[in-house]
């Protein structure tokens, strides 16, 4: 009975095409992304030597790559950095727990559901920066306006994502945990929870992209402090080799979180 | 025999299940009564729309508002009860736990320290035969092997009563005779008092002490017929003549039922039909 012939081969499917066309595909979709990369560093370069504009707008490459050397040197850098990391650490955390927990509200009761959609859906889209000056009113100039705005950003992701993740539950398995009497908090942890992993993750890796662009632009509006802030700073003295070395870490960073998300979601237990 | 069966370990005592309100109220389970004694294997076989399910769900304690009384010593049933493991129908594996986690779930609902939930896990993986893929995760296994699984999960549990909703509905008909052979000793094995709910003849012939027939909506007791084959017992036995008599016994009774449940939905079908 427990024969091997019996057990199924999860990579079967996937192993034929890949092992013959996939490695030369990946060679190819290498070898265009360095092209690009390489194409618009050149027209840059020649742009920024053909003078055709004012000044510093267009500085050559190797004058970005000194001030790129700088920065990371630069402690106030690491300051702005830290207080903008903060920031966005504080809004994912708030506004993933109260979306979780929404999410877990709404995706088990079908009346409130139904309810509450249309200001969750009309509500989510809605650019969260308008809310800014309420919020400034509210919790001063300081990091806790900007925590405010990306909690609130970071929160309808998290709480649309859970949502719709309790909802795909297969309900046999909410079966399963009744006919083995397991208690409110068991079918919590134990069923739900894992059972919306993926969604729920996912969730957070949407809240985690607003919550970013949300505090970063809350920053270039009014602070004084964090990235953000440095931009606007950099961008008044019109250092602008300065300012594209600044994106230049800003995109970085925001890649970097945005992968270690997405492969902790795809990683299925 | 006779003398077990004298104290049942569950007793069905004129169970009405109706749905709906109004003009509209269909009764699913009419005056159902019929008991299981200790150690007996007993099954309940019907045409679809019989309540079957819904039988499964009032024993299982999932459908708790029902008149009449499912006892267990002197307790009724309204909500699941320690001492009913019961078997889904559907897939049921959870599939973020490998096959040992899986097994030990009911164990660690009750708090079992995590050695003690392992080796009686253990015990129960080997039993159906899956002992090599402790580790494997449901979608690394087939159809037969995550029901079997789910037997496990039920049996570790220690359930006085096993109560399974077709769970081999969805395998072919090999692996169902095959899973049955397993059953069956397993059952002898730990002398476990089974209900089965199926509509598959062959499998209730193969399995049972005694056979609860249904009829078609309303779903009553048509019959109850008692099934003197030998035990032990193995798959060999759909071979022999006195299997072959009791099928067609069986069928006889069904085969009205199931006719009127055809026709039911024919109709149903030619109307929808008519409407499109």
């Amino acid at each position: 009975m427990a024969a091997t012939g019996e057990m199924k081969a999860p990579a079967r499917r996937a192993v034929a095409p890949a092992v013959s066309t996939a490695p030369v595909t990946a060679r190819r979709v290498l070898l265009v992304r360095v092209i690009v990369a390489l194409a618009v560093l050149a027209v840059w370069e020649g742009l920024s030597r053909s003078g055709l504009f004012y000044g510093e707008v267009i500085p050559s490459l190797t004058r970005i790559a000194a001030s790129l050397g700088k920065l990371l040197v630069d402690p106030v850098f690491y300051k702005n950095l830290q207080v903008t990391a903060l920031e966005t650490f504080a809004s994912l955390s708030i506004g993933a727990a109260l979306g979780i927990v929404t999410g877990i509200v709404l995706g088990a009761n079908r009346f409130l559901m139904r309810a509450f959609e249309p200001y969750v859906y009309y509500l989510s889209p809605t650019p969260r920066i308008i809310l800014f000056p309420v919020m400034i009113m509210w919790f001063g100039v300081g990091p806790a306006s900007k925590v405010a705005l990306g909690a609130l950003s970071a929160y309808f992701a998290v709480a649309l994502s859970t949502a719709a993740g309790m909802r795909q539950i297969d309900a046999i398995l909410i079966r399963v945990g009744r006919s083995f009497r397991a208690t409110t908090w068991q079918m919590a942890t134990k069923i739900y929870l894992p059972a919306m992993r993926v969604p729920i993750l996912n969730g957070i890796r949407l809240g985690m992209g607003t919550a970013i662009i949300t505090v970063l632009l809350a920053e270039t509006k009014l602070s004084n402090q964090g990235l953000g802030y440095m931009i606007m700073q950099v961008y008044t003295r019109f250092d602008m080799p300065g300012l594209y070395a600044l994106l230049i870490v800003v995109f970085a960073i925001a890649g970097a979180c945005n992968a270690l998300i997405g492969k902790l979601a795809r990683e299925q237990v | 025999m006779e003398d077990i069966r004298l104290q049942p370990a569950m007793v069905v005592d004129d169970v009405v299940k109706r749905f709906g309100r109004g003009d509209e109220i269909v009764t699913a389970v009419d005056h159902v009564s019929f008991n299981v004694a200790q150690g007996e294997f007993v099954s309940v076989i019907g045409p679809s729309g019989c309540g079957k399910s819904t039988l499964f769900n009032i024993i299982g304690g999932l459908l708790g508002d029902y008149e009449g009384s499912v006892m267990i010593g002197d307790e009724r049933i309204s909500a699941p009860h320690p001492a009913v493991g019961m078997v889904f129908q559907e897939e049921s594996t959870f599939p973020w736990r490998n096959v040992i986690d899986n097994v030990a779930f009911p164990l660690e609902l009750q708090g079992v320290a995590k050695s003690e939930r392992m080796d009686r896990a253990h015990h129960f993986i080997d039993m159906v035969g899956l002992a090599s893929f402790e580790k494997n995760f449901p979608s690394q296994l087939s159809g037969g092997m995550r029901q079997r699984v789910s037997i496990a999960r039920t049996l570790v549990s220690q359930p006085k009563i096993l109560l399974m909703d077709e769970p081999f509905a969805a395998l072919d008909e090999q692996t169902r005779l095959l899973l049955g052979d397993k059953i069956t000793q397993i059952q002898q094995e730990l002398n476990q008092t089974t209900l089965l709910i199926t509509h598959n003849l062959t499998e209730a012939v193969q399995l049972s002490d005694r056979i609860v027939v249904m009829t078609y909506r309303p779903g009553k007791v048509k019959r109850i017929v008692d099934i003197n084959l030998k035990r032990p017992r193995t798959s060999d036995v759909v071979g022999s003549d006195a299997f072959g008599h009791y099928v067609a016994e069986i069928w006889n009774d069904l085969r009205e039922e199931a006719s009127r449940g055809m026709a039911d939905s024919e109709s149903a079908a030619s109307r929808r039909g008519a409407h499109g």
